[in-house]
């Protein structure tokens, strides 16, 4: 009894401030977490219509893609149809993560119809090195992806970046976030292609 | 307690003013240093980070002072943690939920306040020992201290890095933009100069 004495004696102030504190922030966090899921719900609508502008709307499949991501585990992606006015598909589009050089990089990206080039692609997030690695952001780099095959991309040191086509120039001086970007598309791609083209969502088997 | 803290003549100014220059964290103690190396690439995250620093040390100050004649010697160190790691963490929501952009461009840096040292060493020093006022103009004089150092920081990396301060163009069409000042070590490079600089400043004639 004496023992359990001492422990309040001792404690009370910090189990009591643990509990304080501890509502303190459940409330807070009540408060402010419809306001901070709606930001970044607001932040992919934002990147996915200026990717894919004909679209106006965009739906969630039933089912999420299950893929192997870079680190070869299983994942689950999202993947949104998008639709026109006239209710016609003019794209996917696709939330893609994986490590860049200094934390993970994610972006959002957008493709055709039938999965056979990529719309373009934007950055969610990324904590890459103000300017060198955070160019993987500028147009000039995302550009050469506007129009390539949704397919296996290569990452050049030297090429021309006007050509459109599999390969995609490196930016100098930031050749892991170029080859991140390469790396995250070309996982992601492959596989929700691959898994879309089973479930007959895209190709001859359409729905 | 308070009666005891104005007892003193010029208590409440040396609180307010100590941290500003005499006891600037970051010119004179080189306390905190984490934020100074590394959200200093602009001048708008750091006078975010800044004021998140300021929030912070007000809040934790005061709680503290509030509960100082309870304090056990042994657990004031859990005790000010837990307090600190409150305020961060509503910090940290709040930044989130009103100022998205920020609270990406600052990252991990917003929950690495709580291992801020001069947090912890403002409400070991003062608040744990003077009372609300005191420790009210103490936390408001340093951070106020540690914002205009992170500021100064930033201000001449960001001219330096790119030409610019808060996207006003300020240098001239010719200039060409000193990227390293981006980098840690422009970080690294300012820091010092402006630390020989204080020195230089603060030299007193020997006798």
């Amino acid at each position: 009894m004496s023992k359990v004495k001492h422990f309040i004696q001792q404690s009370w102030l910090l189990l009591a401030s643990s509990f304080c504190f501890g509502l303190l922030i459940a409330i807070t966090n009540a408060g402010l977490s419809p306001r901070i899921v709606q930001n970044e719900i607001n932040k992919r609508n934002r990147m996915v219509g200026a990717l894919l502008p004909e679209a106006r709307n965009f739906i969630a499949l039933d089912a999420p893609i299950e893929i192997e991501s870079l680190q070869g585990k299983k994942q689950k992606v999202e993947v949104y149809k998008a639709v026109s006015e006239a209710n016609e598909c003019v794209g996917w589009s696709f939330n893609a993560a994986g490590p860049g050089f200094a934390d993970q990089i994610v972006l959002v990206v957008a493709v055709d119809a039938n999965f056979e080039k990529i719309a373009s692609f934007d950055v969610l997030s990324s904590s890459e090195t103000p300017g060198f690695g955070d160019q993987i952001k500028y147009e000039y780099y995302r550009s050469q992806f506007k129009g390539a095959p949704a397919g296996q991309l290569k990452l050049v040191s030297i090429g021309e970046p006007k050509i459109i086509d599999s390969q995609i120039v490196g930016i100098t001086g930031a050749t892991v976030s170029s080859g991140a970007v390469v790396d995250i598309l070309n996982t992601f791609l492959g596989g929700i292609k691959a898994q879309m083209k089973e479930k007959g969502l895209i190709g001859d088997g359409k729905e | 307690m308070a009666k005891n803290d104005q007892r003193q003549p010029g208590l409440y100014r040396r609180a307010l003013l100590t941290g500003l220059w005499q006891e600037n964290p970051t010119f004179r103690l080189l306390i905190g240093m984490c934020p100074p190396l590394a959200v200093t690439t602009a001048v708008k995250p750091a006078l975010t980070m800044g004021l998140s620093v300021i929030f912070v040390l007000v809040c934790s100050n005061l709680v503290v002072s509030l509960m100082r004649n309870l304090l056990k010697p042994h657990l004031r160190i859990i005790m000010f943690t837990l307090t600190i790691a409150t305020f961060v963490t509503i910090c940290d929501l709040y930044l989130k939920a009103f100022q998205p952009q920020m609270s990406e461009i600052l990252g991990a840096y917003v929950p690495l306040i709580i291992v801020n040292c001069l947090i912890i060493f403002r409400a070991e020093a003062c608040a744990s020992k003077c009372g609300l006022v005191v420790s009210l103009l103490d936390a408001v004089g340093m951070g106020s201290g540690f914002t205009i150092a992170l500021c100064v920081l930033a201000g001449v990396r960001e001219l330096l890095a790119t030409g610019r301060i808060f996207e006003l163009q300020v240098m001239p069409a010719g200039f060409v933009p000193w990227l390293a000042m981006q980098m840690p070590v422009g970080a690294f490079v300012t820091l010092g100069l402006l630390l020989g600089l204080a020195n230089v400043v603060t030299r007193k004639e020997p006798d």
